[in-house]
C-alpha cells in the first residue's frame, strides 16, 4: 500500500535526523453539501482532502508538524520542523508515543448504505424540505438556509512502537433555518438532524420543528428583571454544557485553569446530575474505539449523582496525576497537537417529561436558545451572562414567548441547584465532541429584561 | 530600506497558464458562465506558552486548490489538496456536472497582472529562529505574571503565517499575492478566594517579525493582567436599561456585530438583512459615519487583493447616519445588480469566498472622552469589550463586557464584572448620542459562512443613550 511505504520513508528520514520514537497521523475524507434557495440548488460543494502529521521525540521532547501536501516532497520539511519544534519545548510534562492497548472494542460508525444514496435523491430531499417549510404556515417569510450534506472520513495512526490503527466513519446532516414574519416582527427558527442513515431524515418532522420554533416566538417581549426559576430546554442545556466542557479536562486542572481542582470525590452538583462520557454509545457521532494517542477508549461517569468521579485524561496528564488515562486524548485534526476532549458526553436523563416539568412550575422562564456562547461566558470563573430566547411560564402553563433578556449565573453554582432533570435527552451538532442533555430545571438564575 | 523577503518554494506547485486555462475550460463544459480557480500554499507557525513553559508548538503547511463555477445566481464549489493535472481537471469536471446545460464557445485568455502591495513586510517570520520567538514570549510572560500577586496563570500564544495565493478566472484575471500576518495573544488569570477572572489582549498586524520587535510588549502584557486583577476585585454588574459608554478600539465590536454583518451582501442579496433595500435612508444617528477599509497599510484586516482578485479599497458604509453602501462579492453582486467592493474573503481554499468585513470602524467624532464621561449621570462604562454575535434577520445582537465600571454623576466609579449588552442593531445605531475623537482599531477573528478570518474592529469612544445590560445583581 502506498501510504505504508510513505510512512516508512518518513520514519527512516526521522531516524536519520535523530528522532527516537515517531508517529504518523493521516486523515482523508470527502464531503458533499447541497444548499437550496427558492426552489433552486444555489449552492453545491464537494471536496476531497487529506493531511498528514508527524510527531516525534527529539532529545526527550515531543515536536509536531503537518502537511497537506501528502507526498515525498514534504518529508524533509516535516522532519526538520519536528526537530525544530521539539527543541524549543520546555514543559516538564513528558509526552510519549504509545505502544498500543491490549484490546480495542469494535465501533461501527460506517454505514455502507449512505455511500449508495443517489445524488438526485439528496437534491430531491433538500428541495422538498424547503417546500414543506413554506407550506406549513403562511407567516414563514423566508427559508434562509436549507442544507443537506454528507461526508466520509478515515484515519490511520502508525508509530515506530508497532501501533497501526485504522478507522473510518461517515455522517449525513441536514439543517433548515426559517424566518417567520408578522407585521414588523421577525423570528428565526432552526432544526437539524445528524446521523449516518439518510432514510431516517423526515422532511415533515424537520420542517415542522423549525417552523414551530419561529412561529412560537412571534410576539415575544422582554420580561421584568429579577431572579426566576429557569427551565433550560434540552438543546440550550446541551449548548451550555458544551461551552463548559473544558473544566473537566485534567490539563485545565493541572494548569490551574479549572475550579474543579481538588474536588475529586466531592459533591459538586445536585444528586440528580450524572454526567457520562460514553465512546461506545449507540448512534453516537463521536463514537470511537481509540483516542488521539491510540489508547482504547472507555465508558466513564464523570459526575455520578452529583459527585465528581474523574477528570478527563490523556497519557501525559494521567502520568502526572498517577492514574490511568481515561482515553480522552483528542486530536481535532492532523493540524492539532494532542489535547483532551470528551467523546459522546451527556447528562443522564431523568424521568419527568418536559411537559410535566412545565406543569409543576408555578412561575418560571423556559429558555430555548442561548446566544453569544463564545463570548458571554468565562469558563475559568464559571460566570455566564447570555442573551436568550424562550417562554414565560405561569401556573404550569406557557403564557407567552420572551426575547431581549439576558440570563446570568455561574455554572458551578447552577449545577448544584438543579431541581429537575427531564427525560428528553437531546444532542447538539457534533463538533470535537458530541454533547447532549435533557431539559434541566434550575432553582434560580438572574434574568435581565425590562 | 524596505525589502521584500518572500521566499518562494512554490515553484513546483504553481500551475502553469495552460493548465489553469484547461481547468477553467473543463469547469465551464456544462454551461457555467463563470469559473474561478484559487490556489493556496500557506505556512503556519504556532507556539503556546503556559506558565512560562513552551507547552506545544505546531508548524505546518496548508495546500489546496478551490474551483468555483457560477451559472446565473447558482454556484458550485469544489476543493482538493492535490495539484496534479489529472486530479484538477477531474475535480473541475465533477463540479461542472452539478450544472445542467450545454457549453458555449469558450476561449479563455489569461493575462497575468501585477498586484499593488498594500502591506510591506520587512522581516520574513520564517527566517527568524524559533528560540528568538520563544524569548519574546518569555518576556511577555514575565511582565504579565509579575504584574500582581493575584495573577496565578498566564498563557501566551504566538502565531505567524505566510499565505501565498493565486487566483485566476474565466474573464482572464490572473493574479498572485503573498499575505503575511503576525499576532500575539496574552491571557492572564487572577485568583482570589476560590474565584478566577481573566483578562486578554491580542495585538496583531499584516506585518512580518518587525511587528513583534516594535510592539509595546510592556503595555499589552500589563493590560491583560490589569484587566484580570481589576475584575477579580469587582462586584457583579447591575442589570436593566441604562446609558452605556463604550470605549475606543475593541468597543467597535458593537458596530461589527450590530450592523456590519447586516451590510454584507451575504445577507443583503437574499433580502435577509434588516438593512436590505435601505440605501439612501437614515439608519443611524447623524453622528455616525462608518467605514470598511481593507487598504490600510499593515493593518490586521488588510489585504492587497481580495480572494476573487479585486483590489481592496475604502468603502463608506454609512455617512452621517445615511446608508451609503454594502460590502459586495461577485456572486451576490449578480443578485443585487451591484459592483464588487473588494470584500470577498475566505478562511482558506476549503471555503468559497463571500462578502466579509476587513477593517471596519465608526469614524472619529468631535467629543473628547472626558466630555462624554462628564456628561453621563448614571450608567455603565465598558472599557474593554469581549466578543459577541448577531442574527442578521432580526438585527438582535449580544456582546460581553470584559472590563466594565459604573458611572455616577459624570465620574467613573467602581469596576463591575459579568455584564452583557443586548439589543437590536437598528435601535442602537439611532441611540448613539455622543461620538469621541479618539478613533482606534483593534484586532479580532471574525467567524461566518466563509470561515474564520482576521478582521479589525474600531471606533472612538461612543455613548449609547440606552442599552439593556444583563448582570447578576438587581437593577441599578
Amino acid at each position: 500500500m502506498e501510504m505504508k511505504s510513505l510512512i516508512e520513508k518518513i520514519f527512516s528520514e526521522g531516524k536519520k535526523k535523530g528522532l527516537t520514537d515517531m508517529e504518523v497521523y493521516y486523515s482523508a475524507g470527502n464531503s458533499l453539501s447541497l444548499k437550496v434557495f427558492q426552489k433552486e440548488l444555489d449552492g453545491y460543494s464537494l471536496s476531497e482532502s487529506e493531511g498528514l502529521s508527524l510527531r516525534g521525540v527529539y532529545k526527550g521532547k515531543m515536536g509536531y508538524s503537518y502537511t497537506e501536501k501528502v507526498d515525498e516532497t514534504s518529508i524533509e520539511q516535516l522532519v526538520n520542523n519536528v526537530v525544530e519544534n521539539a527543541t524549543i519545548i520546555d514543559s516538564d510534562d513528558e509526552e510519549v508515543i504509545f505502544e498500543g492497548s491490549k484490546e480495542y472494542k469494535k465501533v461501527d460508525s460506517f454505514n455502507t448504505e449512505l455511500s449508495n444514496v443517489k445524488e438526485e435523491d439528496k437534491i430531491k430531499f433538500v428541495k422538498s424540505l424547503e417546500e414543506e417549510a413554506y407550506k406549513i404556515d403562511k407567516r414563514i417569510s423566508s427559508v434562509k438556509t436549507c442544507v443537506y450534506g454528507d461526508g466520509y472520513g478515515e484515519v490511520i495512526m502508525s508509530n515506530t512502537k508497532g501501533l497501526y490503527l485504522h478507522d473510518k466513519s461517515n455522517i449525513a446532516y441536514t439543517y433548515i433555518v426559517v424566518d417567520a414574519k408578522e407585521g414588523n416582527d421577525i423570528k428565526t427558527g432552526m432544526a437539524y438532524r445528524t446521523g449516518n442513515d439518510f432514510y431516517k431524515f423526515n422532511v415533515k418532522e424537520i420542517a415542522k420543528e423549525a417552523v414551530e420554533e419561529a412561529i412560537g416566538l412571534l410576539g415575544a417581549k422582554s420580561v421584568k428583571s429579577g431572579n426566576y426559576p429557569v427551565i433550560l430546554r434540552n438543546s440550550a442545556a446541551a449548548d451550555l454544557l458544551e461551552a463548559f466542557t473544558g473544566i473537566f479536562s485534567a490539563e485545565a486542572v493541572q494548569k490551574n485553569l479549572s475550579l474543579l481542582k481538588g474536588k475529586l470525590n466531592e459533591k459538586i452538583a445536585s444528586e440528580r446530575f450524572t454526567l457520562i462520557d460514553d465512546p461506545y454509545m449507540e448512534g453516537g457521532l463521536a463514537s470511537r474505539s481509540f483516542d488521539g494517542e491510540g489508547v482504547a477508549c472507555k465508558y466513564k461517569k464523570v459526575i455520578d449523582k452529583g459527585v465528581l468521579k474523574t477528570y478527563l485524561h490523556n497519557l501525559k496528564t494521567a502520568r502526572k496525576d498517577g492514574v490511568e488515562t481515561t482515553g480522552n486524548a483528542s486530536k481535532g485534526s492532523y493540524k492539532s497537537s494532542i489535547s483532551i476532549a470528551p467523546s459522546n458526553f451527556y447528562v443522564e436523563k431523568g424521568e419527568k417529561t418536559l411537559e410535566e416539568i412545565i406543569k409543576s412550575s408555578d412561575k418560571a422562564i423556559m429558555i430555548t436558545e442561548l446566544q453569544g456562547l463564545h463570548s458571554g461566558l468565562n469558563s475559568v470563573s464559571g460566570d455566564f451572562s447570555l442573551a436568550a430566547l424562550g417562554y414565560l411560564i405561569e401556573e404550569g402553563k406557557i403564557v407567552r414567548p420572551v426575547e431581549q433578556i439576558i440570563v446570568s449565573g455561574n455554572y458551578f453554582e447552577m449545577i448544584k441547584n438543579i431541581e429537575e432533570v427531564g427525560s428528553d435527552l437531546k444532542f447538539g451538532l457534533p463538533g470535537e465532541a458530541y454533547i447532549g442533555s435533557p431539559s434541566l430545571k434550575v432553582k434560580s438564575l438572574a434574568i435581565a429584561g425590562e | 530600506m524596505v525589502k521584500y523577503l518572500y521566499y518562494d518554494k512554490r515553484s513546483e506547485n504553481v500551475l502553469n497558464k495552460q493548465l489553469i486555462e484547461d481547468i477553467l475550460t473543463a469547469a465551464l463544459s456544462t454551461g457555467g458562465d463563470f469559473a474561478e480557480i484559487f490556489v493556496e500554499d500557506r505556512t503556519n507557525n504556532g507556539i503556546v506558552m503556559i506558565g512560562g513553559k513552551v507547552e506545544s508548538t505546531v508548524s505546518g503547511r496548508d495546500y489546496g486548490v478551490g474551483i468555483r463555477i457560477f451559472k446565473g445566481f447558482n454556484s458550485v464549489y469544489a476543493y482538493t489538496n492535490k495539484s496534479d493535472r489529472e486530479t484538477l481537471i477531474e475535480t473541475a469536471k465533477k463540479a461542472a456536472a452539478a450544472i445542467e446545460g450545454i457549453s458555449g464557445d469558450i476561449t479563455i485568455n489569461l493575462i497575468k497582472s501585477d498586484v499593488k502591495k498594500i502591506n510591506t513586510i520587512q522581516i520574513d517570520p520564517s527566517t527568524v529562529e524559533k528560540t528568538k520567538k520563544v524569548q519574546l514570549m518569555r518576556k511577555v510572560y514575565d511582565i504579565a505574571f509579575n504584574y500582581d500577586e493575584l495573577i496565578t496563570q498566564v498563557t501566551v500564544n504566538y502565531t505567524d503565517y505566510i499565505q501565498n495565493i493565486m487566483v485566476a478566472n474565466s474573464e482572464g484575471l490572473w493574479k498572485e499575492d503573498t499575505r503575511v500576518r503576525s499576532r500575539l495573544g496574552i491571557s492572564s488569570v487572577a485568583s482570589k478566594n476560590g474565584e478566577m477572572q481573566s483578562g486578554y489582549f491580542g495585538p496583531g498586524a499584516s506585518k512580518g517579525y518587525e511587528f513583534f520587535e516594535n510592539l509595546d510588549i510592556d503595555h499589552y502584557a500589563k493590560e491583560a493582567s490589569r484587566i484580570a486583577v481589576t475584575m477579580i476585585n469587582a462586584k457583579y454588574s447591575p442589570s436593566g436599561k441604562m446609558p452605556v459608554i463604550i470605549d475606543n478600539g475593541f468597543g467597535g465590536v458593537i458596530f461589527h456585530e450590530a450592523c456590519g454583518h447586516g451590510l454584507e451582501a451575504t445577507s443583503v442579496a437574499k433580502g435577509l438583512s434588516v438593512f436590505a433595500g435601505k440605501i439612501g435612508e437614515q439608519i443611524a444617528s447623524p453622528l455616525v459615519t462608518a467605514i470598511d477599509d481593507g487598504s490600510i497599510p499593515g493593518e490586521w484586516g488588510s489585504y492587497s487583493i481580495d480572494d476573487e482578485g479585486t483590489p481592496s479599497r475604502k468603502n463608506v458604509l454609512i455617512e452621517k447616519g445615511i446608508l451609503k453602501g454594502y460590502m459586495v462579492d461577485k456572486l451576490n453582486g449578480r443578485r443585487m445588480n451591484m459592483d464588487v467592493t473588494g470584500s470577498s474573503r475566505r478562511q482558506s481554499y476549503r471555503f468559497a469566498p463571500t462578502s466579509r468585513m476587513s477593517n471596519t470602524y465608526i469614524d472619529a467624532g468631535e467629543s473628547t472622552p472626558e466630555e462624554i464621561i462628564a456628561n453621563t449621570e448614571k450608567g455603565l462604562y465598558a472599557k474593554y469589550m469581549g466578543g459577541g454575535s448577531v442574527n442578521p434577520s432580526t438585527g438582535e445582537f449580544n456582546f460581553a463586557v470584559m472590563e466594565g465600571y459604573l458611572v455616577e454623576n459624570g465620574k467613573i466609579k467602581e469596576p463591575v464584572r459579568g455584564a452583557t449588552l443586548i439589543g437590536k442593531g437598528t435601535e442602537v445605531l439611532n441611540k448613539i448620542d455622543m461620538v469621541g475623537n479618539n478613533l482606534q482599531l483593534s484586532q479580532g477573528m471574525c467567524g461566518s459562512v466563509s470561515g474564520s478570518i482576521p478582521a479589525n474592529v474600531g471606533q472612538p469612544m461612543i455613548r449609547v443613550s440606552e442599552i439593556t445590560v444583563g448582570g447578576r445583581e438587581g437593577e441599578v
